[in-house]
C-alpha cells in the first residue's frame, strides 16, 4: 500500500483539476483534513453529476485518471468494456460509482440514484460538469488510443478497431499467454488524524464530528440517503463442447514360453547369418524368411530352423486368391522332403499296426492281444512237445515283382532290416530287364528302394564297408554297384565298359573283407565274382571303372582222376584248357585267403588267392552242377555244398570225400544255408519244397518240411540273423518270412554236437 | 512326385484305414479321403490337440520338437504326423 501510495503520489503530481472530481486515489496530497469532507462531498457531486451527463454521452470512462510523472496516462484499463449503446451506458454508470464511490459508497450512492433521471444539482455542479466533460473528451481520446491493443475476452463487444487478417498459422500459432497480477493500485487512502484535545483547532474539529455524527443518525429514513444496491455484471458465458477422438482399448496379452523365447533366438541368429550370404544369393533368404513368417504367423507355435530346409526347394511362393493358394501350398507341402519322411514313417506305422502280430513274432516280442478285438484261435495246441514246423510271417510281395523269378537275396550288413532281392528269370529263357528290391522288415506291402536294370539279376551282394553299396551282378555279365544312401539310386561305378569283364552271366559276388589294413579300423574290402565264363575275379575301383584281375581260372579237369591229385601230366594234354562255368564260391570265414569254388561239373576246387594257376584240392562228389558252397559259421572247416543231383553233401576241409550226404527228394537242390544260431542246422531249398534239417535230432530226414505252393518253385532261401526266421524267395516273385517254431535244438551253438557226428560219422 | 502321389495313395489304400487328411499350418484341410463335416472336425481338434503337445514337448526342452503323435483309442488309431507347416492325419482301425 505504501508503494502504491508513492506511486499515487508521484502520479498525483500532474493532477488536473478536473480529476480531482473523480479521483478518488487521491491521498496525501490533498490530506488536509479541511478539504477533506467537502473534496469529498464534491467528489462524490462531482462523480454523480458526471454520471448524469454521461448518460447520453454515453462515454464509458472512468472517472479516475492517474498519470505518473511523464504524464503518461496508466489509468488502470476498466475491467470491463462497455457496449456501445445503452447497456453499455448504463454499466459504465454503475462501474463509476463503484469507483468514486469510495470509502463513502453508501452516501455516494444514495445520492446519486435519484439524480439519475433529472439533473437537480446546483451551479457546483455545472462547472464540473463542464471540467468533466473536457476531461472525459480527454479520457476519452486517451482511451481510445489505448483501446485497440486490449482485447478482453468474453465480451459481446462490436470492436470498430481494425482486425488483422486472422491466418491459418496464426491460429495455429501457439501464443504464450502470460498472466499477471497488477500492482495494486490503491484508489483510496484517507488516514484518520488525530488531533489533540488541547490544540487550537481542537473546538473545531470536535465540531465537525459531532456534525457528522449527526449526519449519520439522521441518515437513517433521510431523503438525501438512499440505500442503494449495486449488482456487479456477470459476463456472459458460452458454453462450449469439445470432443476428442475416443480413445480406443485394444486388449493385449502375450504367453511366453520356454521356447518361444528360444525360437525368438534362434530366428535372429538365423536372419543374421542368412543376411551375410545374401549378395551371392539374393531371392533365397526372402523365400527363407517370408516362409518362416509366415509359418510362425500361421501356426501360433514357432517355426524351428528347419523349415528353412523345407522352404529352400521352392523359391517362389503364389499368393493369388485362395484356391490358388491352397493348391500351391499341397504342391510345396508335397514336394518336401519332411513330407515324404512323414509318409514314409506314417506308412510304417500304419503297417505295423496291421502286422503288429507278425511282427512282434519276427522280432520274438510277445504279442499283444488286442483286449477288444475277438481273440483269435491259435492253430498250434498248448502240447507239451509239439512238433518243429513254420510258420508263414507275411509275404514281401508288390505288384512291381509279381511274377518275377527270385534269383538271390542279400541281407544288408548294417541294417539288418533291410533285404536286398534280386529278380532275374531263373531258367535262362527271355531275358528281360531285371530288378532289384530292397525291402525292409518294417514294411512288407512296398519296397523301400527298387532299382530297375538292364538286365537280368543273377547276384547281388552289400558292401560292409559301406552299407548302402550294393553290388549287382547281372545276366549280362556286367557288374554295377549302387548307391542306395544317394536320393536316386545313381550307379556308382559299372563293370558294362570294362574289357575284362565276365563275359557270361556272373554267377555270384561276393565282399569279402580281406586283410586288416592299416588304420586297422576297417578291413580292406574287396568284391569278388564268379562268372559263367569261368573266371573267378576280383575287382577294384580304378577312376570311375571298375576294373579286375583274374584270381583264377577254372579250367576243366577233363580226367577224373583220384581225388587229391590234380595237377598231373594229364591235364597237361589239354593244351588248350577250357575254362568250365562257375557256379559259386565261398571264402572261408577265419583265412580270407583260402575259397572254394565250386564249377559245372560238380567238382569243388580249394584255392588260395596267391595261387592263381592251381587248386589247393578237388573235392569229388557231385555230378552236376553245384549250385551252392557255403563254410559253416561256427563249426570250422565244414562246409555244405548243394547240387542239381539231388543231394546235399557235408565235408570236412581236410577230407576229399564228404562226411555226410542228405538226400530228401527228387528235385535240384538250388540253395544251402547254414543256420546262424545252431551249428547243426541247416536248411535247403529245393524244386518243390523247404527243408530244415537238423543234424542233432535226425540224418536221414529234414526237420522241417515245407512244401511250396503249387506251381511255384522254390529258389533261395536265407537265415534271418537274429531270431528264428528263414526267408524264401520263389520262383513267383514271392518273398516268404518263416517262422521256426518249436525247433528244440537246445542250449549253445551245439558246435561240439556237430563236431562229434562229423566224427563218428567219418568213423563209419 | 509321382512317387510321393503313390506313396499316399498306398497309404489311404491301406488295410483298415478309414481316412487320410492333409492339413496345412493354418488348419485348413487341403487334401482328404473323408466327408467334409467329419474332415473339418478333425482338423480342427487334432490341430489343437497337436499343437498342446508341441507345446509340452517344447516346454521341457526347446531344441525338441514333437514328431509323431498317436492317439490308440477303442476303435481306431489316430496317427498325426506333425511338420511345420502341414499336419498328417491318418486314421486307422487295425483289428477288422
Amino acid at each position: 500500500m505504501s508503494s502504491s501510495e508513492d506511486k499515487n503520489k508521484k502520479r498525483t503530481l500532474v493532477l488536473r483539476p478536473s480529476s480531482r472530481a473523480g479521483n478518488v486515489s487521491v491521498s496525501g496530497r490533498y490530506g488536509n483534513q479541511s478539504s477533506r469532507t467537502g473534496s469529498r462531498k464534491s467528489l462524490s457531486l462531482g462523480g454523480g453529476s458526471k454520471v448524469l451527463d454521461k448518460s447520453h454521452v454515453h462515454i464509458p470512462r472512468p472517472a479516475v485518471r492517474v498519470f505518473d510523472e511523464d504524464n503518461n496516462v496508466v489509468t488502470p484499463q476498466p475491467l470491463y468494456q462497455a457496449d456501445p449503446g445503452t447497456a453499455q451506458a448504463k454499466g459504465s454508470r454503475f462501474f463509476m460509482n463503484e469507483i468514486s464511490g469510495g470509502s463513502d459508497q453508501t452516501t455516494a450512492t444514495g445520492s446519486f440514484t435519484m439524480p439519475f433521471s433529472k439533473p437537480v444539482f446546483g451551479s457546483s455542479r455545472i462547472s464540473s460538469q463542464s471540467t468533466i466533460e473536457s476531461v472525459n473528451e480527454e479520457i476519452e481520446d486517451t482511451f481510445s488510443k489505448r483501446d485497440q491493443p486490449i482485447s478482453i475476452p468474453d465480451v459481446k463487444l462490436k470492436k470498430s478497431t481494425v482486425k488483422e487478417p486472422v491466418t491459418e498459422e496464426m491460429l495455429k500459432e501457439i501464443i504464450d499467454v502470460f498472466l499477471t497480477e497488477t500492482d495494486t493500485i490503491s484508489l483510496l487512502d484517507i488516514p484518520s488524524a488525530f488531533v489533540s484535545v488541547d490544540a487550537d483547532e481542537a473546538d473545531a474539529v470536535i465540531e465537525r464530528n459531532n456534525q457528522y455524527a449527526e449526519v449519520c443518525r439522521n441518515r437513517m429514513g433521510n431523503d438525501k440517503y438512499v440505500n442503494r444496491s449495486v449488482q456487479t455484471l456477470n459476463g456472459a458465458a458460452k458454453h462450449k463442447h469439445v470432443q476428442s477422438d475416443s480413445l480406443v482399448m485394444v486388449d493385449a496379452a502375450v504367453t511366453v514360453t520356454t521356447w518361444d523365447m528360444f525360437d525368438t533366438l534362434c530366428n535372429l541368429e538365423q536372419e543374421q547369418t542368412i543376411r551375410s550370404p545374401q549378395p551371392e544369393k539374393t531371392d533365397f533368404p526372402e523365400a527363407v524368411l517370408d516362409s518362416s513368417r509366415a509359418a510362425e504367423r500361421s501356426m501360433s507355435v514357432g517355426s524351428t530352423v528347419s523349415s528353412v530346409s523345407a522352404s529352400s526347394s521352392v523359391k517362389d511362393v503364389e499368393s493369388s486368391g485362395n484356391t490358388a493358394n491352397t493348391e500351391s501350398e499341397l504342391q510345396l507341402i508335397m514336394q518336401s522332403e519332411r513330407f515324404q519322411h512323414s509318409l514314409l514313417v506314417m506308412e510304417r506305422s500304419i503297417l505295423s499296426n496291421i502286422f503288429q502280430p507278425q511282427l512282434a513274432a519276427y522280432r520274438q516280442l510277445l504279442v499283444l492281444e488286442d483286449p477288444d478285438s475277438p481273440v483269435e484261435q491259435r492253430e498250434e495246441d498248448t502240447g507239451s512237445s509239439p512238433s518243429p514246423s513254420l510258420r508263414s510271417l507275411w509275404v514281401f510281395s508288390c505288384k512291381l515283382s509279381r511274377g518275377r523269378s527270385i534269383s538271390s537275396m542279400a541281407w544288408n550288413k548294417k541294417n539288418l532290416d533291410l533285404l536286398a532281392v534280386g529278380y532275374g528269370q531263373f531258367n535262362s529263357g527271355d531275358q528281360e530287364p531285371g530288378l532289384v528290391c530292397c525291402w525292409s522288415i518294417k514294411n512288407p506291402t512296398w519296397p523301400e528302394h527298387f532299382i530297375h536294370c538292364d538286365s537280368a539279376v543273377t547276384c547281388l551282394d552289400f558292401s560292409a564297408n559301406s552299407p548302402g553299396q550294393l553290388a549287382v551282378g547281372m545276366h549280362d555279365g556286367s557288374i554295377t554297384i549302387y548307391n542306395l544312401q544317394s536320393p536316386d539310386k545313381s550307379r556308382v561305378i559299372s563293370s558294362h565298359e570294362c574289357p575284362k569283364k565276365h563275359l557270361g552271366p556272373v554267377c555270384q559276388l561276393r565282399w569279402i573283407q580281406q586283410e586288416l589294413s592299416l588304420t586297422g579300423e576297417d578291413r580292406a574290402e574287396a568284391l569278388f565274382s564268379v562268372g559263367a565264363d569261368g573266371r573267378i575275379c576280383k575287382w577294384f575301383v580304378f577312376g570311375s571303372v571298375l576294373n579286375c584281375t583274374d584270381l583264377m581260372m577254372l579250367k576243366k579237369v577233363t580226367t577224373m582222376k583220384r581225388p587229391g591229385g590234380n595237377k598231373t601230366d594229364k591235364t597237361e594234354e589239354n593244351v588248350l584248357s577250357v575254362l568250365t562255368p562257375g557256379l559259386c564260391f565261398d571264402f572261408h570265414p577265419a583265412e580270407p585267403s583260402i575259397y572254394l569254388a565250386g564249377a559245372w561239373e560238380g567238382l569243388i576246387h580249394k584255392c588260395s588267392c596267391s595261387n592263381t594257376q592251381e587248386f589247393l584240392e578237388t573235392y569229388h562228389k557231385h555230378f552236376c552242377p553245384v549250385n551252392y558252397i557255403t563254410w559253416s559259421p561256427l563249426s570250422p572247416d565244414v562246409f555244405l555244398s548243394c547240387s542239381s543231383d539231388w543231394t546235399i553233401q557235408l565235408w570236412k576241409q581236410d577230407q576229399l570225400n564228404p562226411v555226410l550226404g542228405f538226400t530228401s527228394t527228387r528235385g535240384a537242390v538250388y540253395d544251402v544255408r547254414w543256420s546262424p544260431k545252431w551249428a547243426t542246422v541247416f536248411g535247403a531249398v529245393n524244386e518243390q519244397q523247404l527243408e530244415i534239417w537238423d543234424l542233432k535230432t535226425r540224418i536221414l530226414d529234414p526237420v522241417i518240411v515245407q512244401p511250396a505252393a503249387p506251381g511255384v518253385t522254390m529258389t533261395s532261401l536265407l537265415f534271418v540273423q537274429q531270431t528264428d526266421c528263414v526267408v524264401v524267395g520263389d520262383s513267383d516273385g514271392q518273398v516268404t518270412i518263416y517262422q521256426l517254431k518249436n525247433l528244440s535244438v537246445g542250449e549253445g551253438s551245439q558246435v561240439n554236437v556237430l563236431e562229434d557226428l562229423l566224427r563218428s560219422a567219418a568213423s563209419r | 512326385m509321382a512317387q510321393v502321389e503313390e506313396t499316399l495313395k498306398r497309404i489311404e489304400a491301406s488295410k483298415g484305414v478309414i481316412g487320410t487328411i492333409l492339413v496345412n499350418a493354418e488348419g485348413i484341410p487341403i487334401r482328404t479321403t473323408l466327408d467334409n463335416s467329419t474332415t473339418v472336425q478333425y482338423a480342427e481338434l487334432l490341430c489343437q490337440l497337436s499343437m498342446l503337445a508341441r507345446t509340452t514337448v517344447r516346454d521341457i526342452d526347446p531344441q525338441n520338437d514333437l514328431t509323431f503323435l498317436r492317439i490308440r483309442s477303442k476303435k481306431h488309431e489316430i496317427m498325426v504326423a506333425l511338420e511345420n507347416n502341414y499336419l498328417l492325419i491318418v486314421i486307422q482301425n487295425p483289428c477288422e
